[in-house]
C-alpha cells in the first residue's frame, strides 16, 4: 500500500493574492508547493475565511492546473482577528482536533509559510504537540527571475527544531519590545521587568500593580500594556488613566463611579464615571494610596463583582476592565497605618512590579536620551541632535552615582524639551547641556529646601524634633532613600570632609548619626517588595 | 524477445528521454525492462513527477506493471500488458509537457490496431520539450508521410508556469509505415514568424517581430501576432516556421520574465540560421523525434545537422530494444547521414 501525502495549510490573503493573469508572474507559496517535481501531494486542505473565498477558489483552481495528481478540499475557517493568539490557537486546534488523521496510511505535511506569523507560530506548537501528526514543509521564493522556489520540510523530531525555536522566541521578544516603546533598555532587572510584565499582559486580565517614584514611567507602561492588548484583541476598550490625587471628596466619588442626575447639590447631569468609560479596557489609578476609604471599598467590590452602584443611584452599573494601580508609597506600610484597606491591597497586589528610578538605570539614560530626542523630533517637526561633545558631557552627568534624576523620566523628558528649544540651529551644544545641568541641580536642591521638605518623613511621624534636627534630618533621610546603600547614602552627605580623609569611614558616620534618633539605615529606606 | 532489458539511466545526457523511450519501446515491443541509476548525476535524482506521470500513461494503455514508480526512486521495473487503442486522458503536474507523454505512448498507438482519442493536459509551449506547433507542423506531417493516420489539434495552450493547456491527438493505429527518405531539404518556399502572446502588453510581440524581421530579412506580411487569451497564465512564444519543398522545420523562443523581447527573437533566430547554413533538411529536435518511428517501420535515411548527445543516447537505447542498425556518418562540416534499418 502506497502512502498518501496530505498537505495542510492557510490561504495567504498576501502572498498567495492575485486573481488576474498576473499572479502567475509572483511567487504564491501555497501554489508554488504544487509546483516542484519533486514534491507530489496528493491531497490539500486548504483553510481560509469566507472574505477570501474567490481567493481561495482561483488558487485551488491553479493548484489542479499545475498539479492534476491532487486533490485540493477547501475549509471555511472563521477567524475574526488573525493576530489574536488565542482564538487562532483555537480554531486551528479544533480543526486538528476534528480531522480525521490516519498516520499508518498518510504522511502529513503542514505549510508554514502563509497566514499571520501568530498562525505560523500557532501551526508549529500544534504539530510541535503532536496535535498534528506530521512534519512542517516552509517554502521559499526563487533566486532567480522565476520558477517554484525552494522547499524544505522539517521534521520536528530533529535537529532543525533548535533554529525554529528561537526564531519564534523571537517573536516574543518583539512583542516584549513593544512594552518598551521600542527603546532598546539594556538595564538587565528593567528587561526582565516587561519580559515578566508582557507574558502577564497577555496571559491574564487580573490587576497589575506598578511600584516606583514619580516620572519612573509607570504611566508610559500602562498605556503600553494596553495598546499591547489591543493589538492583540484581547480589549477592545479605551484606555482610561487618571492620577487618584488630584480626586478629592465628593467629585472624586462621581469622577471614579459616576453619579445620577441631582445625586448631590450641584449634580446636575448624570455621569457616567471613569469605571464606566473604561468597560472593556484598561483603568490606570496612578497614586492609588491616595485614595480615601468609602473609595477603596467601592474600588475593590467593582474589582470583585465587576459591579457598583454610582452616586445617588438605585441601582447597580457594570463595567469590566483591568486594573493597573500605580503607587509611589509602600502599600503594606500604609495598611499598617489603617491607611489603605487590606483586602484591597490583596485584590491588587496579585502581579506587583517595581520600576526602578531612573538613577538605578545608568545604562538606560543612553537610548532613553536618543528616544527623548526622536519624540521632540516627531512631535515639533525639527530634527535636533546633541554634538558629540555635549552628548559626552550630558551622559557623564547624568549616569554619574551623585546625579539625583528626583523626577525620573519626566526630568530627562524636560531636559530634552528645555534643551531641544534652546538649541541653536538644531545642535544642542556643550553650554546649552552645561545651562541645563545647572538648571536641574537648582530644580533638585531647591526641592530639598523647599515645598517638598515641610511634612516630615514618615518614620518620623509623631516625633517632638528641634527644628534645628528636623531639616537635617530630613535631607539625611532623603538623601538615604535615594541611595542603594548605607554606603552610596555616606558617600553622597560627606562628599567635602570625604575628600580629606585617608581612610574615609562615611557610612560609620552615618549609622551613628542615625542611631541618635533611634533610626537605622533599613527602617529610614524601606524596600518594596517587587 | 520477451527478455528483461537492462539500461542505464545514467548513460549519454542520463536524463527523462531514456525512461521514456525505454518505456515507448517496451509497449512497442512487449520487452520488460529495468532502469537503474535514473538522472543519476542530476541535481534532484531519480524520477520526478512527469517521470512517474510517462509510467502511469504507459500503464493505463497497456495494463502492464511497474516496481519502484515511486518519487525519487532511482531504479524502475516495468512490465508491458498489451497495448489497447481507446480513448485516454493524461494530464501532467507542474506545466510540464504533455507533448512529451504523447511521445511516450505514441510508436505503440502506431502499431496496435483501432483507433485512439488522447486529451493531454498541461504544458503544450514549454521550453524543455518539443512545443505543439513543432508537432503539428514539423513531426506529424512526416509522420503521415510515412503512411501513418495521425492528427493533434490544440484546444487552449498551456504556457510555464500557469499550465492548463489541452491537445487531442488522434491515431488509427496498425498502418503500414513505409520507409523515410530524407536527403535533400529543396527550396524554402513559405516562412512565418508567430509571436503568440498570452496576457501579456503588446508590444513584446512587436518588438519579437521586428526583431526577427531585421534579422532574417523577411516581410511584415510573413508575421503575425497571435492573441491566446484562452490561456490560463501569461505566457509568449516565437514561433519561425519554414516550409521547403520536402520538410517543414520549426524554431521555437520562449518569453520570460527579465529577458528583453530582443534576446527571446534572437534565440528563435539562431537556431533558424543554424539549420538556415547547414543545408540538411532535419534539424536537431526533428532528428530526434524520427529516429523511433523510423526504427519501428520500415527504417529510412536523413541528413541532420551536427548530432546531439540527446539523440546519440536514443539510438542506445533504440539498440538495447530493437534488434536494429542505427548509422551515423558525420562529414567534414558535421552534418550527419543517419541510416536505420
Amino acid at each position: 500500500m502506497k502512502r498518501t501525502t496530505v498537505g495542510l495549510g492557510l490561504l495567504g490573503p498576501s502572498l498567495d493574492r492575485g486573481l488576474d493573469a498576473r499572479r502567475w508572474e509572483a511567487w504564491r507559496p501555497t501554489v508554488s508547493l504544487f509546483q516542484h517535481e519533486d514534491l507530489l501531494i496528493q491531497r490539500f486542505e486548504l483553510l481560509h475565511d469566507l472574505k477570501h473565498k474567490r481567493l481561495a477558489e482561483t488558487v485551488a483552481g491553479d493548484i489542479a492546473a499545475v498539479s492534476p495528481e491532487t486533490q485540493v478540499n477547501r475549509h471555511l475557517v472563521e477567524l475574526s482577528d488573525p493576530w489574536d493568539f488565542e482564538e487562532v490557537y483555537g480554531v486551528l486546534h479544533d480543526f486538528a482536533r476534528g480531522y480525521p488523521f490516519e498516520p499508518d496510511r498518510e504522511d502529513y505535511l503542514v505549510h508554514i509559510t502563509t497566514g499571520t506569523h501568530v498562525a505560523q507560530i500557532c501551526l508549529f506548537l500544534l504539530t510541535e504537540a503532536r496535535h498534528v501528526p506530521g512534519r512542517l514543509v516552509q517554502t521559499s521564493p526563487p533566486k532567480g527571475r522565476s520558477g517554484p522556489g525552494a522547499f524544505q520540510i522539517i521534521d520536528l523530531d530533529l535537529e532543525r527544531y533548535g533554529r525554529l525555536a528561537s526564531r519564534f522566541a523571537k517573536e516574543r521578544r518583539d512583542d516584549v519590545s513593544y512594552l518598551k516603546d521600542g527603546i532598546a533598555t539594556r538595564n538587565a532587572a528593567f528587561n526582565r521587568l516587561v519580559e515578566r510584565l508582557e507574558r502577564v499582559a497577555v496571559a491574564s486580565r487580573a490587576p497589575v500593580l506598578l511600584l516606583g517614584p514619580t516620572g519612573a514611567g509607570k504611566s508610559r507602561l500602562a498605556r503600553r500594556l494596553w495598546e499591547l492588548k489591543k493589538a492583540k484583541r484581547q480589549v477592545q476598550g479605551p484606555f482610561v488613566d487618571v492620577n487618584c490625587a488630584t480626586l478629592r471628596g465628593d467629585g472624586a466619588m462621581s469622577a471614579l463611579f459616576g453619579h445620577e442626575r441631582g445625586a448631590y447639590t450641584g449634580a446636575a447631569e448624570k455621569r457616567p464615571g471613569l469605571l464606566r468609560a473604561a468597560d472593556g479596557g484598561v483603568l490606570f489609578l496612578d497614586e492609588i494610596g491616595e485614595l480615601a476609604p468609602d473609595e477603596q471599598a467601592m474600588l475593590l467590590r467593582a474589582l470583585e463583582e465587576k459591579r457598583f452602584r454610582p452616586l445617588g443611584g438605585d441601582r447597580e452599573v457594570s463595567s469590566d476592565f483591568q486594573l493597573v494601580a500605580g503607587t509611589n508609597k509602600d502599600l503594606s506600610t500604609e495598611v499598617r497605618a489603617g491607611r489603605f484597606r487590606d483586602d484591597l491591597l490583596a485584590r491588587i497586589n496579585l502581579w506587583t512590579f517595581r520600576l526602578p528610578p531612573l538613577r538605578e538605570r545608568p545604562e538606560d539614560i543612553a537610548p532613553n536620551l536618543d528616544f527623548e530626542l526622536e519624540e521632540h523630533t516627531r512631535r515639533t517637526g525639527t530634527r535636533v541632535r546633541l554634538s558629540r561633545e555635549a552628548r559626552e558631557k550630558f551622559l557623564a552627568f547624568a549616569t554619574s552615582p551623585g546625579t539625583l534624576w528626583l523626577g525620573n523620566f519626566r526630568d530627562l523628558n524636560a531636559a530634552v524639551t528645555r534643551m531641544a528649544t534652546l538649541a541653536p540651529g538644531g545642535v544642542i551644544g556643550t553650554d546649552d547641556v552645561a545651562e541645563e545641568v545647572a538648571r536641574l541641580e537648582l530644580d533638585w536642591h531647591a526641592g530639598e529646601a523647599g515645598a517638598k521638605g515641610e511634612e516630615l518623613p514618615d518614620v518620623l511621624a509623631g516625633r517632638e524634633l528641634d527644628p534645628f534636627d528636623a531639616v537635617q534630618l530630613r535631607e539625611v533621610i532623603r538623601v538615604c532613600r535615594g541611595s542603594r546603600s548605607l554606603s552610596e547614602a555616606g558617600r553622597r552627605l560627606f562628599p567635602v570632609s570625604r575628600a580629606g580623609k585617608e581612610n574615609p569611614n562615611d557610612a560609620d558616620r552615618l549609622r551613628k548619626y542615625l542611631a541618635r534618633f533611634d533610626l537605622t539605615f533599613a527602617e529610614v529606606r524601606p524596600t518594596f517588595r517587587a | 524477445m520477451t527478455s528483461l532489458v537492462e539500461i542505464d539511466g545514467s548513460q549519454g545526457e542520463g536524463g527523462g528521454q531514456i525512461l521514456r523511450s525505454s518505456l515507448g519501446l517496451s509497449l512497442v515491443t512487449g520487452r520488460p525492462f529495468r532502469i537503474a541509476r535514473i538522472r543519476a548525476g542530476r541535481k534532484k535524482p531519480g524520477l520526478l513527477r512527469q517521470h512517474l506521470t510517462a509510467v502511469e500513461a504507459a500503464l493505463a494503455v497497456s495494463g502492464g506493471a511497474a516496481e519502484g514508480a515511486s518519487l525519487g526512486s532511482l531504479s524502475l521495473g516495468f512490465h508491458p500488458g498489451r497495448v489497447v487503442p481507446g480513448a485516454y486522458s493524461f494530464a501532467v503536474g507542474t506545466a510540464g509537457s504533455a507533448t512529451l507523454v504523447l511521445q511516450t505512448v505514441l510508436p505503440a498507438l502506431l502499431l496496435a490496431s483501432g483507433e485512439t482519442t488522447l486529451t493531454l493536459e498541461g504544458g503544450t509551449h514549454n521550453p524543455w520539450a518539443p512545443p505543439f506547433d513543432f508537432l503539428e507542423q514539423a513531426f506529424v506531417p512526416l509522420l503521415r508521410r510515412m503512411g501513418a493516420e495521425v492528427s493533434v489539434v490544440l484546444e487552449r495552450p498551456g504556457f510555464y508556469p500557469g499550465g492548463g493547456g489541452r491537445f487531442v491527438a488522434r491515431v488509427v493505429g496498425g498502418r503500414p509505415l513505409s520507409r523515410l527518405t530524407l536527403l535533400e531539404r529543396g527550396e524554402v518556399l513559405s516562412r512565418r514568424a508567430v509571436a503568440t502572446l498570452a496576457h501579456l502588453p503588446r508590444h513584446v510581440a512587436e518588438r519579437e517581430l521586428a526583431t526577427v524581421r531585421a534579422a532574417l530579412g523577411w516581410d511584415a506580411a510573413e508575421t503575425e501576432i497571435v492573441d491566446a487569451r484562452a490561456s490560463r497564465g501569461p505566457g509568449n512564444v516565437v514561433t519561425l516556421t519554414l516550409s521547403a519543398e520536402y520538410v517543414t522545420e520549426v524554431f521555437t523562443a520562449f518569453g520570460e520574465k527579465g529577458i528583453s523581447s530582443e534576446a527571446v527573437a534572437d534565440g528563435a533566430v539562431a537556431e533558424a540560421r543554424r539549420w538556415l547554413a547547414h543545408g540538411a533538411p532535419v534539424g536537431e529536435h526533428l532528428a530526434d523525434q524520427l529516429l523511433v518511428p523510423m526504427a519501428i517501420g520500415a527504417g529510412g535515411e536523413f541528413r541532420t545537422g551536427p548530432v546531439s548527445r540527446h539523440t546519440t543516447t536514443n539510438v542506445e537505447v533504440l539498440r538495447a530494444f530493437l534488434d536494429v542498425s542505427v548509422a551515423i556518418e558525420a562529414d567534414a562540416s558535421r552534418v550527419a547521414t543517419v541510416r536505420v534499418g
